[in-house]
């Protein structure tokens, strides 16, 4: 045998080594990989590590209650015994876990279905019959989850609070009509399941809207030659095929509302209705950490639960999410009293979606809260001091120091988290698209979408876990950065990933053939032909973090960012500067999704996978 | 000058064997088809060779230049190959302009400017398209937007084009058309073709020599009228032509060196064969093309045999008569438009010296032509 040619075992698996990184797909794959589960796998230690270590207050809770002689910092697995098996008292345990969770899973049912409802019959509407006014409705309804979760929430107590409720605020509401709503329907479960059914209702617009519009028209054809009539094919058609869109958006707002945090503390405590978030964050800050990290642990648990079930439901033969074709037009059903039913529904979407800008306007301009006839701009413009409230204010909106130091926060912080997530989207979506099928590239597409099975509270929980044992990081803009960067990478790379796999690998060989290095053939082939989807990509995370708050509020103090000082304010009833600041943030989301829109064509429609 | 040779390659996926132990020489200026059905390992092989797919093992060499080599570690980027490649659906930047399309490999290049322009409206001009240059992929029909791919891919002068069944997505008569300007570029061009199709007559019309391909495995590599005429083995023999030649299942008695008794069809024939027969006496398998088994009115010619009319398929030009002959339908292809009566009776006979012979594995053991006995 040729033996001066053939290699040694080892000079081969160099050989191959070599020629493995050669391709930057798989670099990318591999570095991803690895940076991805350190900062995955390492904060799950940390918060379990967590749970089993008692907090301050934990641990003068504990001794006094059982003779024992803990400090903060000690090894104990009684958090757990404490605040789920009633160690002390069965009591404790039914008002600080299991009620909240009861509460979580009621409201999180009830809005999942309130959004599939709404979602679902909207979706249908405007791609099954021949309702008017389309366009408007379909743009104006994804409005609301373009704007913070609380936004509605926010309406909902400038409308309905009223004398004989909670803190007795005027709503509008009353100082219109003098009526005043009983106390269920301004806090607790009911306007917290309507105000995030509502949110997260276009979420199942977008999803269910999308396959039915993408749904090959010939299947539905099919059936009608074969005689069925509409409604026998709605039924034995096109709802088995929706079906798993339908599931997976019960699921999808399921264990969203689970992790939400702004809207059950808006409209919720006050009406002493306590979820799991809202009890994490008050535990946590009332120095029971060891507790409240078990809490965390919790939500973290039912999370991969949803999560896992949607994926099941998913990823079974059932499956017809990926059915396309020649998308004909399908003909649609008449609808009678079409004319009414359009105008009812353009009514009800300018209530959720253009009336609370005007609302938020309105009530940062009343000079005493709920009386329209002390109309002022002093919230606004004025120069002095704010007096009138418990809480020092500071000067009106325009000029105050601390509201613009908290918005260019936000600014920065989202700019930067853009940038970052956006890019590693691109990236690991042309990884994964180019090595797919690979267990690699599998794993890393399920790695970059764990952290969406962590409701943000938790995950927020987790990395103050992590800040506690990296105390480099602590209260740093950094750690903000890594916190939502890694939380908002399951969309961009499940979109990076989606526009990459439309492309026919032939696209990029085309390129190869010609001799263009990787970075022209990234910037001048691949990116450029799914701009929109890149672009969605980046403004995604932009608008999400903008715009959060339950990631954020664990790890920050309430000046940072304008979102935590939005909640501040709110917390202490300054109505007018809530609503002020709430009204500058969704200026600011606006502005940033049309420009990119009329610039790129990219929208957040489209970034969560509508068309 | 590029002559490119393949070595023993190999390409596994997981425990799938895409294509085994493959040699294949390729001569410089030919123009080569890789046929098969799909799933052979065709596309594979071609992939391979330009380099965009990694064999697992085995060796590549390109104008005596290794680029593959699994042995000695070598695999050279698809990029410094020189090689150009025309894909299936084209592969056009849909975000470019035909113009900006043909240039940008010249870009890469580094070519200069004036240089560029010439050779892009040059590319133009022989492909007839100038007239879409500032347009964008989406505005052209497929035959335009094929006709930019070609371009594109010729545009840099590569010594070796590979093509990837570029003619799949046009209607029929454009692919006609493509067919014959593709022949004529390659004269043209004087480049090394080769070419991926799962359609015999395409690699028959075009191809200077066709590389048969089945389940990864090198079946026949000839010329087209060779593997025509003297296919190696059934599946050859049935892949190739259309109709399909007639396989007939007889028994053969050894009789001579070069000379055999055979039974098919209910009748005896001598079989006279052009190379020594090497064949157990016993089950045998008798090919015949549908040419060679013309029709005519009983007594006009020899070696007859009557069978009814099953079905008549007059395409104009030529004829199918399907013909049924105890339980065997035989095809049958005569010039000009004929009809038979369903169910009449017809007499045909088996003319020429291209009657095979196959063994029970299928391999062509022997060719030659029969005698009708008694006659």
């Amino acid at each position: 045998m040729k033996n001066s040619q053939t290699l040694t075992k080892s000079q081969r698996a160099l050989n191959n080594f070599a020629a493995y990184f050669s391709k930057p797909a798989n670099v990318i794959v591999v570095a991803s990989l690895i940076i991805l589960l350190l900062c995955i796998v390492y904060p799950m230690y940390a918060v379990l590590n967590a749970s089993l270590t008692v907090g301050q207050m934990d641990s003068l809770m504990y001794n006094s209650l059982f003779g024992l002689k803990l400090a903060k910092g000690d090894f104990t697995s009684l958090n757990f015994h404490m605040l789920m098996f009633g160690k002390y008292s069965s009591d404790y345990s039914m008002s600080f876990f299991w009620k909240p969770l009861w509460n979580s899973i009621r409201m999180s049912t009830y809005s999942s279905l309130i959004a599939l409802i709404l979602g679902g019959m909207i979706a249908w509407l405007i791609t099954r019959t021949d309702i008017k006014y389309k366009k408007y409705i379909s743009s104006v309804f994804v409005f609301p989850y373009i704007m913070p979760s609380w936004t509605l929430a926010l309406v909902w107590k400038n409308v309905f609070a009223n004398s004989r409720v909670g803190t007795g605020v005027t709503g509008m509401l009353e100082s219109l009509t003098g009526i005043c709503v009983p106390s269920w329907f301004v806090y607790g479960i009911f306007p917290c399941a309507v105000v995030m059914g509502i949110h997260y209702a276009p979420f199942a617009y977008i999803l269910i809207g999308g396959i039915l519009r993408n749904m090959d028209a010939n299947l539905e054809e099919a059936a009608t030659i074969l005689k069925a009539d509409r409604w026998r094919i709605t039924r034995k058609v096109t709802l088995p095929i929706v079906m798993p869109a339908l599931i997976s958006t019960v699921l999808l707002v399921f264990s969203s509302t689970m992790a939400s945090y702004a809207v059950p503390v808006f409209v919720g405590s006050p009406g002493d209705f306590y979820v799991m978030s809202t009890m994490l964050r008050s535990l946590y800050s009332s120095s029971y950490s060891g507790q409240s990290y078990v809490m965390t642990l919790v939500l973290v648990l039912i999370g991969i639960m949803m999560l896992s079930l949607n994926q099941s439901v998913i990823g079974k033969r059932k499956s017809f999410t990926t059915v396309t074709g020649k998308s004909g037009q399908v003909s649609f059903i008449r609808l009678k009293g079409n004319k009414a039913l359009s105008i009812v529904i353009v009514v009800l979407l300018f209530f959720i979606a253009i009336f609370p800008i005007f609302s938020f306007a309105l009530e940062s301009l009343c000079g005493v809260q709920g009386d329209y006839s002390t109309l002022t701009l002093k919230y606004w413009i004025s120069r002095e001091d704010l007096g009138g409230f418990h809480v020092p204010v500071g000067k009106g909106i325009l000029f105050n120091a601390e509201i613009w130091g908290a918005l260019w926060g936000s600014l920065k912080l989202s700019i930067v988290v853009s940038l970052v997530v956006g890019t590693l989207g691109f990236l690991i979506g042309y990884g994964v698209s180019k090595n797919r099928g690979s267990k690699l590239a599998t794993l890393l597409s399920n790695v970059a979408f764990f952290p969406y099975l962590i409701p943000s509270m938790a995950f927020g929980s987790i990395f103050l876990a992590v800040s506690t044992k990296l105390l480099f990081l602590r209260g740093t803009f950094f750690l903000l950065v890594l916190v939502a960067s890694i939380k908002y990478l399951p969309f961009a790379s499940r979109s990076g990933t989606s526009a990459m796999m439309q492309l026919s690998g032939e696209i990029e060989e085309a390129a190869i053939i010609v001799g263009a290095p990787w970075i022209v053939r990234m910037t001048r082939i691949l990116f450029p032909i799914q701009k929109s989807s890149f672009i969605s990509g980046y403004l995604l995370p932009f608008v999400s973090c903008i715009r959060e708050l339950s990631l954020f509020v664990l790890l920050t103090s309430s000046g940072t960012l304008i979102t935590t000082l939005l909640s501040y304010f709110d917390e202490r009833n300054v109505v007018q500067m809530s609503n002020g600041i709430n009204l500058l943030i969704i200026i600011v989301v606006l502005v940033v999704n049309f420009t990119t829109n009329k610039l790129t064509g990219a929208s957040i429609d489209k970034g969560i996978g509508g068309n | 000058m590029p002559e490119i040779v393949l070595k023993n390659i190999t390409k596994k996926w997981g425990g799938f064997t895409a294509v085994e132990n493959l040699d294949l020489k390729i001569e410089d200026g030919a123009f080569i088809t890789l046929l098969g059905p799909s799933g052979c390992g065709k596309t594979t092989t071609l992939r391979m060779i330009a380099g965009l797919e990694t064999p697992s093992s085995g060796e590549i060499t390109i104008d005596g230049k290794v680029v593959f080599s699994s042995d000695k570690g070598i695999n050279i980027s698809a990029a410094k190959r020189d090689v150009g490649f025309l894909f299936q659906n084209y592969a056009l930047w849909p975000h470019m302009t035909v113009y900006q399309n043909i240039a940008f490999g010249l870009e890469t290049l580094k070519w200069k400017k004036p240089d560029i322009e010439k050779r892009v409206s040059e590319m133009l001009d022989t492909m007839q398209i100038q007239q879409f240059a500032q347009r964008y992929p989406s505005e052209l029909s497929g035959g335009q937007q094929q006709r930019v791919a070609i371009a594109r891919t010729l545009a840099p002068k590569p010594k070796v084009l590979f093509m990837d069944e570029p003619l799949s997505n046009l209607d029929a008569k454009l692919r006609g058309e493509m067919r014959t300007e593709l022949k004529r570029l390659h004269i043209d061009t004087g480049s090394t073709f080769v070419y991926v199709t799962h359609d015999q007559l395409e690699a028959m019309t075009m191809a200077t020599k066709i590389c048969l391909m089945k389940e990864g495995v090198l079946q026949q590599y000839d010329a087209p009228l060779d593997v025509y005429a003297l296919p190696a083995n059934r599946f050859v023999a049935d892949f190739v032509g259309n109709p399909t030649m007639n396989f007939i299942d007889g028994k053969v008695k050894v009789t001579g060196k070069r000379t055999a008794q055979l039974e098919f069809l209910g009748s005896s024939f001598v079989f006279h064969a052009k190379e020594d027969i090497n064949l157990q006496d016993g089950d045998v398998t008798i090919g015949i093309r549908p040419e060679s088994l013309p029709i005519a009115e009983k007594g006009k010619a020899p070696n007859q045999i009557t069978g009814s009319a099953y079905s008549t398929l007059p395409a104009g030009m030529e004829t199918t008569v399907k013909i049924k002959v105890g339980n065997t339908i035989l095809s049958s292809v005569m010039f000009g438009s004929l009809d038979y009566k369903v169910d009449s009776e017809v007499h045909f006979s088996i003319l020429g010296d291209r009657v095979l012979l196959f063994n029970m594995e299928g391999k062509r053991v022997a060719s030659g032509s029969v005698e009708k006995k008694g006659e």
